[in-house]
């Protein structure tokens, strides 16, 4: 029997009413050790992602998508001063604590939401200011994969990815068709296979990859994604980690990624904007982050 | 404090009626502005028409038979059962055909809405059209709207009919008139109310006013209570119960008014 089994037998054994005095320094002992090992474990990524990019020449264009002093309030104040940046090619992903705003950022850049002060700039091209009209031809330009997918449940796969096509398109429907099924391919899904699916019928990962190749079908030059690996498992987390590295490297489109899940963030993020306390409290590469000696981000790292 | 809250309300509900008109004036505007979704009006004319024919039918043929049944009891005492068809069809096309064919598709076809419009909303559908460049009033609720329009007339057409026919049966068999005589003060009460433009009989502009306005309402409040839909599947079901309250009281409400306005100025 090794020693950690034999310690867990004697705590087992022990009767509930017999205080354990050694509980907490002995957890908060492993809790630090846990965390060490988890920052390890994200400068190693880090240090990876950052070579394949430094390869790869992702991020070195023009600014694409631009947020310039951003502030906006409901009933409370939600963003405070936010400012950060994409190149081309970029994939920025902003982390941060549950309900600090990071969704509110992507409904700023798609213009459904306007801020109280501050730019949102699209290739240079301020969008605040823009009518209900010009917002629909700037949304254009971007495709968006949601937390839960948002496939239309009245429409088959093959409707869902086709619907931007015949929307703003004047393609014929073979063209279409061919569209589509590249982009389920791009997508790992067999077109034979999906494309007469109902949204009902699929499982949550197949969901947000059918998402995926909705919001490539118009082939955007920038996509947005809304917490991609939320609620699946860690194979399917890893496939849409994939994907979305997938997307930068072969099609270089420039993308946000809002996400709580830090692991991924490091992987596929070539650099990471962090919001805490409705600012940005850090922005700069994964590598850049895991040196940081802010208490606030080395406690935000080792808490993953 | 109270003054503060009664302030907060009334603040809300001007805010909501300021968002209802501006909902109902975008959709109805966007009857005329392309791209015309042709495939979802069709879709929704068979989903509102089509589907809701069996309650009116049923509704309609019931209502008319007792409609009669209970005329029959009060003309006998004053010998005057000849002109049953002659109320029964005055109460069917005037008011119980458009109240009770908008009452109906209220219940079936506007908690539907609400229902279907609350679940996208909930799920990110509807933030999705709006991602994909797709105006969700002109997507969604235009067709809604111009589907009941045109379908709820047509609704309340077929449910004079049956209920005009249920009369006729009591006629016939618990009265025993002849079903010539039925018919025939049918079309005479029909004739009776004058006539708009020299052919139009003033029964059948009240008669059809009345379920296109009906139809106005009930999609739109059904489509503003979806839209507005927060709070999960439970948002889902009060937009639903929302909606069937609110559209039954409103089409009660207006069928008053505008029976007051319809009369005043059609009256012969």
């Amino acid at each position: 029997m090794s020693d950690d089994e034999d310690r867990r037998g004697k705590d087992e054994r022990r009767h509930p009413s017999e205080k354990d005095e050694t509980a907490m320094p002995r957890r908060a002992h492993d809790s630090g050790r846990v965390r060490a090992a988890i920052r390890t474990e994200l400068e190693e990524v880090a240090e990876s992602t950052a070579e394949l990019q430094a390869r790869t020449g992702v991020g070195h264009g023009e600014k694409v998508i631009t947020l310039e002093n951003i502030s906006l309030a409901f009933e409370d104040p939600i963003l405070e001063n936010v400012s950060f940046y994409a190149k081309s090619g970029d994939t920025v992903v902003v982390v941060g604590e549950s309900g600090t705003g990071k969704s509110t950022i992507l409904k700023l850049l798609l213009r459904l939401l306007i801020p109280d002060k501050g730019r949102v700039l699209i290739d240079g091209e301020d969008i605040t200011g823009l009518t209900f009209d010009e917002a629909l031809k700037v949304r254009q330009k971007m495709g968006m994969v949601f937390q839960g997918a948002a496939l239309f449940d009245s429409m088959t796969v093959y409707e869902n990815v086709a619907y931007p096509l015949r929307e703003h398109t004047v393609l014929s429907e073979d063209a279409i068709e061919a569209r589509v099924r590249e982009k389920l391919q791009f997508v790992d899904l067999e077109p034979d296979r999906v494309m007469d699916q109902m949204p009902s019928e699929l499982s949550g990962g197949m969901k947000k990859r059918v998402g995926i190749a909705r919001g490539l079908a118009n082939n955007p030059e920038i996509m947005l994604y809304d917490e991609p690996t939320s609620g699946l498992d860690p194979l399917t987390t890893a496939t849409i980690t994939y994907l979305i590295l997938k997307l930068q490297r072969e099609l270089g489109v420039t993308s946000i990624v809002v996400s709580h899940d830090i692991r991924s963030a490091f992987r596929m993020g070539s650099k990471i904007a962090l919001l805490a306390n409705r600012r940005i409290g850090f922005f700069g590469t994964p590598e850049e982050m895991t040196g940081s000696d802010d208490p606030y981000i080395r406690e935000f790292l080792g808490g993953f | 404090m109270i003054l503060e809250s009664f302030n907060d309300a009334a603040k809300r509900s001007i805010y909501s009626l300021q968002e209802f008109f501006a909902l109902a004036g975008k959709a109805i505007g966007f009857i005329f502005v392309k791209p015309f979704y042709a495939g979802d009006l069709f879709q929704q004319m068979d989903a509102i028409g089509v589907g809701s024919l069996g309650i009116v039918l049923l509704t309609g043929f019931f209502t008319g038979m007792v409609l009669a049944l209970q005329s029959a009891v009060q003309l006998q005492t004053f010998g005057a059962t000849d002109y049953i068809g002659s109320l029964i069809a005055g109460s069917m096309i005037r008011e119980l055909g458009p109240v009770l064919a908008g009452l109906m598709v209220a219940g079936r076809v506007g908690s539907g809405i609400a229902a279907q419009l609350g679940s996208m909303r909930v799920t990110e559908q509807i933030d999705a059209l709006n991602t994909l460049g797709t105006d969700p009033i002109k997507k969604l609720v235009t067709p809604r709207v111009l589907a009941s329009l045109i379908m709820l007339p047509v609704l309340t057409v077929i449910n004079d009919f049956v209920g005009i026919l249920g009369g006729s049966i009591i006629a016939k068999f618990y009265l025993g008139k002849p079903a010539s005589l039925y018919w025939r003060t049918v079309f005479e009460q029909m004739l009776s109310g004058g006539f708009t433009l020299h052919y139009i009989p003033n029964d059948f502009i009240q008669g059809l006013t009345k379920p296109f306005v009906f139809g106005g309402i009930i999609s739109l409040v059904a489509c503003y209570h979806g839209l507005k839909t927060t709070g999960g599947t439970e948002g889902v079901g009060n937009a639903t119960t929302r909606t069937v309250v609110s559209a039954s009281i409103l089409i009660l409400v207006v069928d008053y008014f505008l029976t007051q306005i319809i009369l005043a100025v059609f009256q012969p």
